[in-house]
C-alpha cells in the first residue's frame, strides 16, 4: 500500500473516530446516570484519533492533509443524524456544505 | 422569555468561547508537531511528544476546551454546535496571517466567505431541533 493511500485512510479513520467520540460527548449531556463513562469514551477516542491524524500528517502533504480534515464536519453530522436522531433540516444540510468547501479552501 | 434569552446569551458566549479554545489548540498543536520528529512508528511519536513542555500547556487548553464544550452540549445539538467551531478556521487563517505574514489569496477569501455563510445559515437553524427524543 502506498504511503499517500495509507495517509488517506487514517484521514478517513480519524474523522469517523470524531464524530463517535463528538456522539459519546453528546451522549453525555444527555444520560443523567453514567455521564462520565461517556465522557471518558470520549476523550480516549480524541486521542485516538489524534495518534490516527498524526500518522496521516507523516504520510501525507499538508496541503492534502489539511483540506481532507474537513471530512470530520461531514461525520460529525451524519453520526448526529444516526446515533442521536437529530433532525439536520435544509439549512444545516446546505451549511455544512458551504463549511466543508470553505474549510477545505481555507487550509489548501 | 428572560430565561430564554439567558440561555441563549449562555450559548452563544459557549461558543465563543469553544472558538477560542480551538483557535489557541489549534495553533499550540501544529507548533508542537512541527517540534517532532518524522517517524512513522507509533511509540517514539509519542514519547517525544511527552517530553515536549509545550504539551503540559496544551493539555491544559483541552480540558478548558473539554468542560466549556459539554456545557455547550447541553444547551445545542451536536449538528449545531459543531459546525459553528469551524470559524476557528477563519480565526486560525487570520491569525497566522497576522502574526506570521502570511498572504490571504483568492482561494483562502473565497473560503472564508464559505465558512461564514455556511455558518449563518447553521445558526439560524433552531439550537436544540432534534435530541427532544433521547430518553
Amino acid at each position: 500500500m502506498s504511503a499517500t493511500l495509507a495517509g488517506v485512510l487514517l484521514v478517513i479513520l480519524s474523522s469517523a473516530i470524531e464524530g463517535f467520540a463528538q456522539v459519546c460527548l453528546k451522549r453525555s449531556a444527555i444520560v443523567s446516570i453514567g455521564k462520565f463513562r461517556w465522557i471518558a469514551l470520549g476523550v480516549s477516542l480524541f486521542i485516538f484519533e489524534a495518534l490516527f491524524y498524526t500518522g496521516a500528517l507523516q504520510r501525507l502533504d499538508i496541503s492534502t492533509a489539511y483540506p481532507l480534515g474537513a471530512l470530520s464536519f461531514v461525520s460529525v453530522t451524519l453520526f448526529s443524524r444516526w446515533m442521536l436522531n437529530e433532525t439536520i433540516d435544509r439549512g444545516r444540510w446546505i451549511g455544512l456544505t458551504l463549511i466543508v468547501c470553505g474549510a477545505a479552501l481555507v487550509v489548501s | 422569555m428572560d430565561n430564554h434569552h439567558r440561555s441563549k446569551r449562555a450559548l452563544a458566549i459557549g461558543l465563543a468561547l469553544a472558538i477560542v479554545f480551538d483557535t489557541a489548540g489549534q495553533l499550540l498543536w501544529k507548533f508542537t508537531a512541527a517540534t517532532l520528529p518524522s517517524t512513522a512508528s507509533l511509540w517514539p511519536t509519542i514519547d517525544a511528544m511527552l517530553r515536549q513542555p509545550l504539551i503540559l500547556v496544551l493539555v491544559g487548553v483541552f480540558f478548558c476546551q473539554l468542560i466549556n464544550w459539554l456545557k455547550v452540549l447541553e444547551h445545542a445539538d451536536l449538528s449545531y454546535a459543531q459546525p459553528i467551531t469551524s470559524l476557528s478556521y477563519v480565526s486560525v487563517c487570520a491569525f497566522s496571517a497576522h502574526l506570521f505574514g502570511e498572504h490571504i489569496g483568492p482561494a483562502k477569501a473565497a473560503g472564508i466567505l464559505c465558512i461564514l455563510s455556511g455558518v449563518w445559515l447553521v445558526s439560524q437553524s433552531k439550537p436544540l431541533a432534534g435530541s427532544g427524543r433521547e430518553k
